[in-house]
């Protein structure tokens, strides 16, 4: 008997619905048959998906979600038959999917974050003390002034020319701001368009001039990095285990999820661009079921508070993250006070600023 | 394998169980085949399907992870099967979808150089790194006290220095077949060019002087980070190892120093492919997710020197916690390749090897075939400024033919190699001993080459010298030349023992065409050379 115990549940483990099975036994729901959704989502939602308690909130609404992750960009060259949905990490790949698969308008947007910096506090210090960036007093944050970095980026600035950096060891080489790959990630897509929109003197860029006119900066903004990490939460990670740039463009949300996750961020800094671009995760229903869950994760008022947990801000409702961040406030630019953020260009512009940036001219 | 076996199980590092030691053994077993065979996928017992085991494409210094996979799978339920390549052949592999069907997933110390292949990288569903460690280099504490270095103050240019002082030299692994020696040669590179931002042609082009004076302090090369701390233990005159740091902690007697202007870190992806379906992606997903579990991360650091990539999880103590700049890796596959390309025909000192090749009567008909056509395969992989003898043997030496491929007519030495080739026959009787006698004697004291010999027999000893004789002719060699080692090839009806002993008296190691193929043996020989 035993061993028949054990050959059922390799078969369950083997067919990974055992998160269905225990969040069933969890919730006593099982009168009601719970439905299971397969979508691909953007790495930096992973771990919301993978939460127990949201595998529960889920379950409780008759949902098992079962999620892989992708580039937001990369997402298009996946066959996606068999998901019932997609969950890129920005509008304009969000608009591409649901033109491709026909999937209905208006795209459920359950919440959204803006990409920051991070930084350590050495060379955050370095930054403010030559006019790059302007740091809270007492606090572990602050504002990149992008228009001065853009200009140092242009004029291939290096740490070593800043002063202040030859006390630390890490800071030499090229100043840039390590960014994912904007051909495959949203986050460095995203990074263009906030940058593109500066150097086009504050306009988002529309026209094939405007391109040209931005594309030699944006290309060096890509080209200087090398090979770029595939996804935001690669490049968080390398980021949190003391490898890699010394700044690195992350989304606020990976931030605030790991202040909720710990005590203490050691000497992290968090530096909001003063023009930042928003990633509004959006989801493409492929099915019914599919949108039927996007509507959830916009109303259900458990899910927006699970949301939350993972550093995400909900749409409409910006006191619901600020209070429940409160024990970051030190870390957070909670209200986004002195943050601008512009529209994104459409995306056959945006992919137009990615492969020039990312093209060898 | 025997040898291979022991010396892995050697210095695998820390809390080896029994228990763990026979299952590295089995995995190794299991890889070696596929490292060396071109055999079909479904008759391979390494590739085959199996319900709850995920057979991964795997950097081999993953070996030392054996431990927490076992620990993994006692949690989950999944199980781990390894096979071991070097990230080059990893990634074409993946480009030409030889790896559909066949692997579940892939394990690399880096996704950078896939990246830079558009072929290779639309393979890819999702990557997640679950650990890292970056390249450094290991010296001994008594030459560290010489050089009168301060470990956290040393820089890639005072290493430089050092080797055109003629004051330190070094092993690494061959950045074409390993990860590790690949990872090393950018961070070098990097290093030594100057550049401030990721390396281009022009970067390289420059640097190329002040590298090959580097890379004249090399005087080990492995196909393997492990083998790379044998002959270093055994060889004793090194004086440092250019390695990730998680294996230079592993060997006693280093100080582990990670240059100040700046590493690269491999960051160890566990990565998904799109050719596998939902089911095994899941797995995939569920053994990433374990992995990076902090009871796994804290075991991660402890086990393996790696450091952890959890916020909440510390490294492991005594891995110094100081900032480094991250080297950039290059942007473009061009100046990736072109500076493998300089490494191996330009840069690095030149390999001299002695091919002892059995052609007595028993290799006749397939066997010869077999080994004509591996020889010629060779012939496509061998260096610019490589000396290579073919010395065929029946019931004693047949012929002695040496060649140089020359970097201003490379075509005409090759094409000697392949004309001697073809002229092969079999006949005699098997003079194993009173050849390779004859070997080291055509190779003489070193020269400042990469010298080896390659054994290649189908048979026991049944003429000439015996093996005592053999090893009494070694021992009374100059140390110069003990240094010298035999890569025997187990093939045909050659007897394991006899091979091993050879290997493990000269230093070499044993590589297996029994279970694999002559052509993948002589390839991953390369490594050696």
């Amino acid at each position: 008997m035993r061993r028949i115990a054990g050959i059922v549940l390799a078969v369950l483990l083997i067919c990974g619905v055992v998160a269905a099975v225990l969040a069933g036994r969890d919730n006593g729901d099982q009168g009601t048959a719970t439905k299971t959704v397969r979508g691909v989502v953007g790495s930096e939602k992973a771990e919301f998906f993978a939460d127990p308690d949201v595998v529960k909130a889920l379950a409780t609404k008759g949902y098992t979600v079962k999620t892989e992750t992708s580039g937001s960009w990369a997402m298009e060259g996946l066959d996606l038959k068999g998901y019932d949905f997609a969950f890129p990490s920005s509008k304009a790949p969000a608009d591409e999917l649901a033109a491709k698969y026909k999937a209905r308008q208006p795209l459920p947007r359950p919440f959204y974050s803006p990409l920051v910096v991070v930084a350590h506090r050495n060379a955050a210090e370095v930054l403010a003390a030559n006019g790059l960036a302007v740091l809270d007093k007492g606090q572990h944050r602050g504002t990149l002034k992008m228009a001065a970095y853009l200009a140092a980026a242009g004029k291939d600035r290096t740490w070593q020319q800043l002063k202040g950096a030859d006390r630390y060891g890490e800071l030499t080489g090229t100043l840039y701001i390590a960014s994912t790959d904007p051909e495959s990630s949203s986050s460095g897509a995203l990074y263009l368009a906030a940058t593109s929109y500066v150097a086009n003197g504050g306009r988002v860029v529309a026209s094939e001039a405007d391109v040209d006119r931005t594309a030699p900066l944006m290309h060096k903004l890509i080209s200087v990095q090398g090979a770029q990490q595939p996804s935001s939460d690669a490049a968080f990670r390398d980021f949190v285990s003391g490898a890699g740039n010394p700044l690195v463009m992350v989304y606020e949300s990976q931030v605030a999820a790991l202040l909720g996750d710990r005590q203490s961020a050691g000497d992290l800094t968090v530096l909001y661009p003063d023009t930042t671009a928003n990633s509004d995760h959006t989801v493409v229903p492929l099915t019914e079921e599919g949108r039927a869950l996007g509507e959830l994760l916009s109303d259900d008022p458990v899910l927006r508070k699970l949301a939350v947990r993972h550093g995400f801000r909900p749409q409409g409702d910006a006191a619901e993250f600020v209070a429940a961040t409160a024990a970051h406030a030190a870390y957070l630019n909670q209200t986004l006070t002195g943050v601008r953020q512009p529209p994104v260009p459409t995306s056959k512009v945006l992919h137009e600023i990615a492969l020039r940036a990312r093209g060898q001219s | 394998m025997s040898t291979r076996h022991t010396r892995h199980a050697r210095h695998t590092r820390h809390r080896l169980t029994a228990a763990t030691a026979v299952l590295a053994v089995a995995l190794l077993t299991a890889t070696a085949s596929a490292c060396t065979s071109a055999q079909k996928p479904s008759q391979d017992p390494a590739t085959a399907p199996e319900p709850g085991t995920l057979r991964v494409l795997a950097s081999s210094e993953l070996s030392d992870m054996t431990p927490v996979l076992a620990r993994v799978e006692k949690d989950t339920g999944i199980k781990v099967r390894p096979t071991y390549m070097g990230t080059l052949d990893a990634v074409d592999m993946l480009a030409g979808g030889k790896t559909d069907g066949v692997y579940d997933a892939l394990w690399l110390s880096s996704n950078d150089y896939l990246r830079l292949r558009p072929d290779a990288a639309k393979k890819v569903v999702s990557e997640t790194s679950v650990m890292a460690s970056p390249v450094a280099i290991g010296v001994k504490a008594a030459t560290v006290a010489e050089l009168g270095w301060k470990p956290e103050q040393v820089t890639w240019s005072q290493v430089e220095e050092a080797v055109q002082d003629g004051k330190l030299t070094y092993g690494m692994t061959d950045p074409a077949r390993s990860n590790s020696g690949f990872s090393t040669l950018i961070s070098v590179a990097s290093g030594l060019s100057g550049a401030q931002s990721a390396l281009t042609d022009a970067d390289v082009t420059k640097a190329t002087p002040r590298l090959k004076e580097f890379f004249k302090g090399q005087k080990l090369t492995s196909g393997s980070s492990g083998w790379l701390a044998d002959a270093y233990e055994r060889r004793g005159t090194v004086d440092a190892l250019l390695n990730y740091e998680s294996v230079l902690k592993g060997i006693p007697g280093l100080t582990v120093i990670r240059p100040r202007d700046g590493v690269v870190t491999a960051d160890y992806p566990v990565t998904s492919l799109a050719s596998t379906d939902a089911t095994t992606r899941e797995e995939v997903r569920r053994l990433t997710e374990a992995l990076r579990t902090p009871a796994i991360q804290r075991r991660i650091t402890d086990v393996t020197h790696r450091r952890p990539v959890v916020a909440s999880v510390p490294p492991a103590a005594g891995l110094d916690t100081s900032r480094r700049r991250e080297l950039p890796f290059p942007g473009s596959r061009s100046v990736a390749d072109g500076l493998l390309d300089a490494y191996e025909n330009e840069l690095r000192r030149p390999s001299r090897t002695v091919y002892v090749l059995d052609t007595s009567g028993s290799m006749g008909g397939e066997r010869l075939s077999a080994l004509k056509a591996a020889l010629r395969g060779l012939t496509g992989d061998f260096r610019q400024r490589e000396e290579v003898t073919l010395m065929p043997f029946g019931s004693d030496v047949k012929s002695v033919r040496t060649h140089v491929v020359s970097p201003a007519d490379p075509k005409s030495g090759l094409d000697a190699i392949r004309r001697d080739t073809d002229a092969l026959n079999a006949d005699g009787d098997t003079a194993i001993y009173t050849s390779l006698e004859k070997a080291y004697r055509q190779l003489g004291a070193d020269r400042d080459t990469f010298t080896s010999i390659v054994l290649m027999t189908d048979g026991e000893n049944t003429a000439g010298a015996k093996a005592s004789e053999f090893d009494g002719f070694y021992r009374r060699l100059p140390a110069g030349q003990r240094d010298i080692p035999v890569f025997p090839i187990l093939f045909g009806d050659s007897d394991r023992a006899e091979l091993a002993h050879i290997a493990e008296l000269t230093g070499g190691r044993l590589f297996d065409a029994q279970q694999g193929s002559l052509d993948g043996a002589f390839k991953e020989i390369r490594g050696y050379q």
